[in-house]
């Protein structure tokens, strides 16, 4: 039998499997599509692979947030590329702005910009430095109104969080710092692809014994005297193990648990209502050779200060982030670009019956229009985009939902609400004792808000096996 | 709603999201025995008193909700 069974192989269910099979229990993730990652992994496309969910990961360096965790799951060895000392850019109305690593230069940098409210960026500089769990019950767009009095300000430190979901009466302080606060410390690029990340986990796991099955969808979880005993794929093969944890939303994991006597209405109905965040619409741009010199940072452009409301009125698109990708063959140009923008799901819902290739002419020329947005918005940065393209993939909310399961393409999973912090955020542990949470939905989202519950997921296993 | 409609509607749903019989219900019960209440179900009752009245118990006044009489209270008196 299996110590531990994992349903869904994304970042969080990789790194649990890695975790615990580190620490010598028998692992068995079991991944419902083709190939695992998740969000992390890669698609191949004309000889060149393109990322889901990976651009740019903080704190890596020693000492800093994410460099214990990663050196424990061996991914620190992977070719990790440091960005330039001002990492990401910002553009908002034409001025241009600029992030420094270190929390010293960042606050110099922009306090030369804002003379007048240095004070005000050292002080908010402090607070990301010090984020406590109370901080999930502040509103963070509050905290930064009485922060910064310059309204431009404001939408300036907010500006390269579009890698959250923004939204001024929900977003909490503590998922705010959060995405903030790693990149300030350093940011780093992977050299290559993101599967790299995926591999990596896979084969520690694989290493130490264990196994991570693909075309394995789990379909129902079967109860037995207050524990969950046995997991059932749609091939029909059903497994059985000492715990189960489930890194698939959990809304789906829901359904999972219908004949479950243990899970009542009541825990069912407050995950399924639960709002999801918004998803992103994103064009891979494939940049003809030698036509663009690669940059080491990120540029996030806003068409005027409207940073936090954005989302919701984005058509036609009034903001982007470019990321770049590290060229591979020691070009000092590069083949690959990533425009991203926030998509919510009522953009999506002429084809939300439709699946995978078949969606139609219309929602082609949706999103080429919205592609040739995003390159117009990108030439603020980069003049001529348009004519260096060689070719553009776009993935929309939609994607995300029919290709990672993710309900109404979320792009951060479940929405946290600072109103409601007990409802929105969850604990790893359920009424089931053998039964645990991780993934983007239960804390916080991102490579870091993952990797962080992967690692309270396994402490509860680990304090329980320990326990007996 | 007035507390004998508030008293109703609450009892029922309760009896069938968390799958016990109404008639366990009384206004001097102890809601955590009676609903087989732990520290993560918890939160499904706060999730269903928001969902149905608007009214969202803060984690401070949690402690002082220990009977349904206590918890039909703080509905009247928070309702929208």
């Amino acid at each position: 039998m299996n110590d531990v069974l994992i349903i869904g192989s994304g970042l969080g269910g990789l790194e649990c499997g890695a975790l615990l099979a580190k620490r010598g229990l028998k692992v068995l993730v079991l991944e419902g599509s083709n190939q695992p990652g998740g969000c992390m992994q890669s698609f191949r496309r004309g000889g060149l692979h393109y990322d889901t969910g990976l651009h740019y990961v903080g704190g890596l360096a020693p000492g800093q947030t994410m460099h214990n965790a990663f050196a424990e799951l061996g991914l620190l060895d992977l070719p990790w590329q440091r960005m330039d000392e001002d990492f990401d850019h910002v553009i908002i109305g034409g001025r241009h702005f600029a992030f420094h690593q270190g929390y010293d230069a960042f606050v110099e940098g922009l306090g030369k910009d804002f003379p007048h409210q240095r004070e005000a960026l050292q002080s908010y500089a402090n607070r990301l430095r010090n984020i406590t769990f109370a901080d999930m019950d502040v509103c963070a767009y509050d905290y930064l109104s009485q922060t910064f009095t310059d309204e431009l300000l404001l939408n300036v430190v907010s500006a390269a969080a579009m890698k959250t979901e923004l939204r001024r009466e929900t977003l909490p302080l503590f998922n705010f710092a959060h995405t903030c606060s790693s990149y300030i410390e350093s940011s780093w690029r992977l050299k290559g692809h993101g599967n790299q990340l995926v591999n990596k986990l896979v084969g520690t796991i694989e290493e130490a014994g264990g196994k991570v099955l693909t075309h394995s969808k789990v379909v129902s979880l079967t109860e037995k005297e207050g524990r969950i005993e046995s997991a059932t794929c749609a091939n029909g093969h059903v497994y059985e193990a000492e715990f189960f944890i489930s890194d698939i939303h959990p809304a789906t994991l829901c359904t999972l648990l219908e004949g479950c006597p243990s899970v009542r209405k009541a825990f069912r109905r407050r995950m399924t209502m639960a709002e999801n965040t918004c998803g992103m619409f994103t064009a891979q741009l494939c940049i003809k050779r030698g036509a663009l010199r690669y940059f080491a940072h990120n540029v996030f452009i806003y068409d005027k200060p409207n940073v936090w409301t954005m989302t919701e009125e984005n058509n036609p698109v009034k903001g982007v982030m470019i990321s770049a990708r590290v060229p591979e063959d020691g070009s000092d140009c590069l083949r690959q670009l990533d425009l991203l923008t926030p998509m919510p799901w009522h953009e999506c819902s002429a084809w939300t019956q439709t699946t995978v290739g078949r969606r139609g002419e219309d929602y082609k020329k949706f999103c080429q229009r919205k592609a040739e947005q995003c390159i117009a918005m990108a030439e603020q940065y980069i003049p001529g985009l348009h004519e260096m393209v060689e070719q553009c993939y776009t993935s929309t909310p939609l994607t995300y939902r029919d290709y990672l399961g993710s309900p109404e393409g979320g792009a951060f999973g479940m929405r946290k609400d600072c109103r409601a912090s007990l409802l929105s955020f969850h604990s790893v542990s359920t009424t089931l004792p053998n039964l645990l949470l991780t993934g983007q939905s239960i804390m916080l989202p991102g490579i870091e808000g993952v990797t962080m519950t992967a690692f309270e997921t396994c402490s509860k296993i680990t304090q329980d096996k320990a326990r007996h | 709603m007035t507390r004998e409609e508030i008293i109703a509607e609450i009892n029922a749903e309760l009896a069938e999201e968390f799958e016990i019989d109404e008639s366990a219900i009384t206004p001097d019960a102890p809601i955590y025995q009676t609903l087989e209440l732990d520290s993560l179900s918890l939160v499904d009752l706060i999730g269903i008193v928001q969902t149905k009245y608007g009214v969202l118990i803060s984690k401070a006044e949690l402690p002082n909700i220990k009977t349904f009489a206590q918890l039909y209270d703080y509905i009247e008196q928070h309702q929208k």
